[in-house]
């Protein structure tokens, strides 16, 4: 590292999937017209660099890559502590896929100086392909780690606790290291009143592709989403009422019974 | 049925051989071509395992374990050059998609992750995947060859289809330097319990207000003969049981014949883990909790009335 410790921190404007509807009839999701908030696991990835920046000093700066209404996301990093906000758009940010997405990113860091530590969720809250970290890594051909449950930041690197399907493997890296984080790490603040209110004056740099020196055709998405559809799975959806706790117990229990489900 | 290389590579030995199982009926047989990586570290009969399952080639590869993505990412990136697959399959486990990511970052390949099913058409690849935190199917068309496909563990694999006469290539280690250093591997805290196989679970959610009040819980699981489940805030975030109790898209994708959700509200990350059991029963105060719109058997009412009332009446 340099003088001051150097962290990114990537965050997404994703949909909402516990407000995303499919069409009744033809079970299809509509993703252009659904809501979106920040994806959950990059606020982990916001509040862990806040955290390290609080313990060894730096700068955190946060970056988009989306659509107009990623300054939402932005705004919502600031409010819980990055320094500085950029913001990646394009006329054609709804087709970019992780590739895309990670090839700005590395381009961003690239152009704007490097990074010691970089740091965001293992997933993304709608799509959870949990590639952009890796990715980012590969293509800078830096130390990556994911699935971080918990993070030391150091002078000089990282320890990181992966939590793995049935073990935690600790490993250690020099920076610079991409580090995308689950969301045992921690729990992000909830930001205060004040905090929100400087955050959305503050100022978002907005960059796009060629300002970062990535042509219009490295982007063009490889990885095509034809079709999102919610399958079907029917349920009974029967009510078992009573008027005392035993008498409900029982009718659930004989329901059960009658499911042959009971031992 | 297509002329087609498929390369594939797992760490988890059972994923390895189904990856092999559908790469072979991808190509159909005597058909393209079937390579499969062994990596360091796997059991003695591991190649013989891939060839019995179709792969028209194994390439063990030398030297310790590896763990470090970049080295894994160096490593595939060789096989994938003196193979030229169409496809290079892997298991969509944490460290499968970790060297998937790496890999693609370092090839620039197209890359997908938690696929069900897998065609190769003629206008590109078309996979199903998890979509909307594994509640919606999404289809992708992968629009460039080669692409990295990363298949959910436990993917319905087809039946084994063995090479008349497998053929067997070393493939040396690489000398990459890794980046990242391992200094230790420890099972996790609790970890026994494999909630995936149990037929019969209750999952307690929020609206249980402390952890002493477990037991109440614990009692109506035992007069169910079932496991004892959770959502994600009870283990990542209150700790009051371990990561192996917990069910969701980043805990365990469970499907029993019986799953009773106790004051669970459902959000979307934990549906996606329970949504194959064939009975639920969801017990919530909150009439408008979205589990009941996922549930066979509704009632509203205080868990602490009701749950003691039904292990009485269940004998417990």
């Amino acid at each position: 590292m340099g003088e001051k410790l150097r962290i990114w921190t990537a965050v997404k404007h994703g949909l909402d999937v516990n407000l995303t509807r499919a069409d009744r009839t033809t079970g299809l999701v509509r993703v252009e017209s659904a809501p979106r908030k920040t994806s959950d696991f990059d606020k982990n990835a916001v509040e862990e660099a806040v955290r390290v920046r609080e313990r060894l000093g730096g700068v955190v700066t946060a970056i988009s890559v989306g659509g107009p209404a990623a300054r939402e996301a932005l705004r919502e990093a600031i409010a819980i502590g990055a320094d500085e906000a950029i913001l990646v758009t394009g006329d054609r940010w709804a087709e970019w896929d992780t590739r895309a997405v990670a090839r700005l990113l590395a381009a961003a860091t690239r152009k704007l100086g490097g990074f010691d530590l970089f740091l965001l969720g293992e997933g993304s809250t709608d799509h959870f392909a949990g590639l952009v970290g890796p990715r980012l890594a590969g293509e800078l051909r830096c130390a990556g780690i994911a699935y971080a449950r918990r993070l030391t930041a150091a002078a000089e690197g990282v320890v990181v606790e992966k939590d793995l399907e049935k073990e935690v493997e600790v490993v250690r890296a020099a920076y610079p290291v991409v580090v995308s984080v689950g969301q045992e790490i921690n729990t992000p603040r909830i930001p205060t009143f004040m905090a929100n209110l400087k955050a959305s004056k503050k100022e978002v740099r907005v960059l796009g592709p060629p300002d970062l020196d990535v042509p219009a055709e490295a982007l063009a998405p490889v990885v095509v989403v034809e079709r999102v559809a919610v399958p079907e799975i029917p349920r009974k959806q029967q009510t078992i009422a009573g008027t005392t706790p035993d008498e409900i117990a029982a009718r659930l229990r004989d329901a059960l019974r009658g499911e042959g489900v009971l031992p | 049925m297509s002329d087609e290389r498929l390369l594939c590579v797992s760490e988890e030995p059972e994923v390895a051989v189904a990856l092999v199982r559908l790469a072979r009926s991808l190509t159909g047989p005597g058909t393209g071509r079937v390579v499969a990586v062994v990596l360091p570290g796997s059991a003695p009969d591991a190649a013989e395992r891939l060839a019995a399952a179709g792969a028209d080639e194994v390439r063990p590869v030398d030297g310790p374990a590896l763990t470090d993505p970049h080295v894994v990412a160096d490593l595939l990136a060789e096989i994938v050059a003196a193979v030229s697959p169409s496809v290079l399959l892997v298991g969509s486990t944490k460290r499968g998609r970790e060297a998937a990511g790496h890999l693609a970052g370092v090839l620039d390949l197209p890359a997908t992750t938690g696929v069900t099913g897998l065609r190769l058409d003629a206008d590109g690849i078309r996979v199903d995947r998890e979509a909307l935190s594994g509640n919606a199917v999404a289809v992708e068309r992968i629009v460039r060859r080669p692409a990295i496909v990363a298949m959910m563990p436990g993917f319905s694999a087809p039946p084994a289809a063995p090479s008349p006469s497998p053929g067997r290539v070393r493939q040396p280690p690489r000398a990459t330097a890794p980046l990242t250093e391992r200094t230790e591997l420890r099972p996790k805290a609790g970890g026994q319990l494999e909630i995936e196989k149990a037929d019969r679970i209750v999952t307690i959610g929020r609206g249980l207000r402390k952890k002493e009040d477990l037991p109440i819980v614990e009692a109506l699981a035992r007069a169910l003969g079932a496991e004892v489940g959770c959502t994600r805030p009870l283990a990542a975030e209150a700790g009051w049981l371990t990561d192996d109790h917990w069910i969701g898209l980043t805990g365990h994708r469970v499907h029993p014949a019986l799953y009773v959700a106790v004051g669970v509200s459902g959000a979307v990350q934990h549906l996606v883990g329970m949504r194959s059991s064939r009975v639920v029963v969801a017990i919530n105060k909150d009439p408008n909790a979205p589990i009941f719109a996922q549930a066979d058997y509704r009632i509203t009412g205080d868990l602490y009335q009701i749950v003691p009332a039904l292990t009485k009446a269940l004998g417990g």
